[in-house]
């Protein structure tokens, strides 16, 4: 009895109506609200299997029971997905290793974060771009080592990501300018290669400048890059480049300084000295193992689907339909 | 020159559907079947469209889906490709073309409104994808326009003046079932244009599902579509029922295609 009722096709349009009501909660929210589709799909996926086992049209339509056995493995694999999936956000400069660290990161309760043992390097990037200043074509090339110890170098950008170990790494429209220090601490200790990166360019381009703290201190200083020539000309195409006449200016306090390559400037901490320009580029991160098998359930649910209706629809000519 | 005569092409279909639709319209009117010459028109006029297009698509190097103007274009000549297929091939839903050329009308007049200037391309339409996900979305609202002609027709026999003037046409449950059976066809393509759209958003985006605002409604169309059907097969609904449910799926897919993408300003804009 209770069963019949699971399986019932009056509660699958009340089910219907509910994830539209779901749908359209979530969309609405200002908040994340997973909670709010996860009860209509649980009640789908009961209806459904409840179905598939009460009903017995299912024994002697294939199509239809091949339809709805597939409706039931995307709804488990969206679920397995929101529960293992990683989202997240880096920012790599030129020549700098990717260490496992994310500036945002969202991730499923159970994702078992194995980023911290990928590694890979930006070996710099090249954008064009069209009249307008209309973003065109990425192409970065990047390097990390394969297992067997010898360098791998592959060019990534827009549809193609760089995958390592499930972990898909997409290039963003965010990228700009990382000037570079050389931090010499008052402790003695060995000197530390510092990235400042600058809001994205051109998207902040009048705000190229940000506070920054060298590595291990505890003073921040606020760093500027300064440069008057045109980058990206809206009048023609272009490409993204580093700026060929700059000034980096540190300020600490009331003390000001302008810096060309190989300047230092003492500070309480330590010395900072001044390595020079580079680009930084940001990077999404996603994962989900589930990916390859929701395709491959959604594919045969439409196609089972098809099936299904060829199968009903043959058997009597367009034309004449009774 | 050429972005004059692409034009001046463009105008002459669109006379020539004008012309079709009129004839369409009077002849259910006057109880003549004009039949023949309604689809020699349509058919010339679709020619002289697809030449239009292809002017446009080698000028620019890219196909008709980033401005307004541009989907409108191939959006009108999609729907008409499908409809005259139906046309063609089912000669007893022939009268729906007075219900299907005033909702073509419509679409003509805010095709004529909108800026025939190029946009840009953005990097992410570079992919096969994003033809099959538009290509599939084309066959899913063709569909649902063939249903709604037949849906219209199904509701105009209820009035005094259609009872008389529709009154060749085949009974309400021959129709019922015809509208069901491009519905059915809707959905496959809608699934099929849900899911190579997520193919093309897993590469253009890093993620193959955000709800943005055109993946949410896409979505509603098709949880309202799976519902019509199932009301169809759960409660053996009277055609009239039936043809109410269509149209509501036709208004909710035909504002997802066409009102979505340009209130949004999300990165998923003006792709079908």
């Amino acid at each position: 009895m209770i069963l019949k009722f699971l399986a019932s096709l009056k509660l699958t349009l009340v089910i219907l109506a509910a994830l539209g009501v779901a749908v359209l909660t979530a969309y609405l929210s200002e908040t994340p609200t997973t909670w709010a589709l996860a009860g209509p799909l649980a009640a789908f996926a009961v209806n459904l299997a409840a179905a598939v086992v009460t009903n017995p049209v299912f024994r002697h339509q294939t199509a239809l029971l091949v339809f709805h056995l597939a409706l039931i493995a995307i709804i488990l694999l969206i679920t397995v997905g929101r529960l293992t999936y990683l989202k997240g956000q880096l920012e790599l400069a030129e020549g700098e290793v990717f260490d496992g660290q994310l500036t945002q990161e969202e991730r499923g309760p159970w994702h078992l974060r194995q980023l911290d043992a990928l590694h890979f390097s930006n070996e710099g990037f090249s954008i064009d771009y069209a009249k307008g200043v209309r973003r065109g074509v990425t192409r970065n090339q990047i390097s990390w080592t394969a297992p067997g110890g010898e360098i791998q170098r592959v060019v990534i950008g827009d549809q193609t990501p760089f995958i390592l170990s499930g972990y898909r790494f997409y290039t963003s429209h965010n990228k700009g300018f990382a000037p570079t220090f050389i931090w010499y601490p008052r402790s003695g200790s060995s000197p530390v290669l510092g990235t400042v990166h600058l809001p994205a360019y051109p998207l902040h381009e009048h705000k190229q400048a940000i506070e920054w703290t060298p590595p291990g201190g505890k003073i921040p200083l606020w760093v500027m890059l300064q440069f008057d020539e045109l980058i990206l000309d809206p009048a023609k195409p272009s490409e993204f480049r580093l700026p060929t006449k700059y000034q980096i200016v540190v300020r600490v306090g009331d003390e000001r300084r302008e810096l060309k390559q190989g300047e230092a400037m003492r500070l309480t901490e330590g010395v900072l000295v001044y390595n020079g320009l580079r680009s930084w580029m940001g990077y999404t991160v996603f994962y989900d193992f589930t990916l390859p098998w929701l395709l491959a359930a959604c594919t045969l649910a439409v196609l089972s689907l098809a099936w299904h209706f060829c199968c009903k629809f043959l058997n009597k000519p367009w034309d004449k339909p009774t | 020159m050429t972005f004059e005569l692409e034009l001046q092409t463009l105008w002459a279909a669109l006379v020539l559907y004008v012309l079709a639709g009129v004839l369409a319209i009077v002849g259910v009117a006057l109880q003549h079947k004009p039949e023949r010459m309604v689809l020699v028109l349509l058919l010339f006029g679709l020619v002289l469209h697809t030449v239009s297009i292809v002017m446009r698509w080698d000028r620019l190097g890219h196909g008709p889906y980033i401005t307004m103007y541009e989907i409108l274009l191939s959006n009108v000549w999609s729907l008409l490709a499908i409809y005259v297929l139906a046309y063609w091939r089912i000669p007893a839903i022939r009268a729906t073309a007075a219900v299907v050329m005033p909702i073509l009308f419509v679409m003509m007049g805010w095709l004529l409104m909108a800026s025939p200037y190029e946009g840009h391309l953005p990097v992410t339409y570079h992919t096969i994808w994003l033809f099959i996900h538009i290509g599939f979305g084309k066959l899913f609202l063709g569909n649902v326009l063939v249903a709604v002609g037949i849906s219209g027709i199904i509701l105009l026999r209820k009035s005094p003046y259609g009872s008389v003037c529709l009154v060749r046409m085949p009974e309400d449950s021959r129709l019922d079932e015809l509208s069901f059976r491009f519905m059915a066809m809707g959905i496959i393509f809608e699934t099929l244009m849900l899911i190579v759209g997520a193919i093309w958003a897993q590469d253009a985006w890093g993620r193959y599902w955000a709800w943005d605002p055109l993946e949410t409604w896409s979505f509603l169309t098709w949880l309202c579509l799976a519902f019509a059907l199932h009301v169809r097969v759960t409660y053996k609904v009277s055609p009239q029922v039936g043809a109410l449910m269509v149209i509501a799926v036709f208004v909710l897919a035909f504002l997802t295609f066409f009102g979505v993408p340009f209130i949004s300003i999300s990165p998923h804009k003006g792709a079908v």
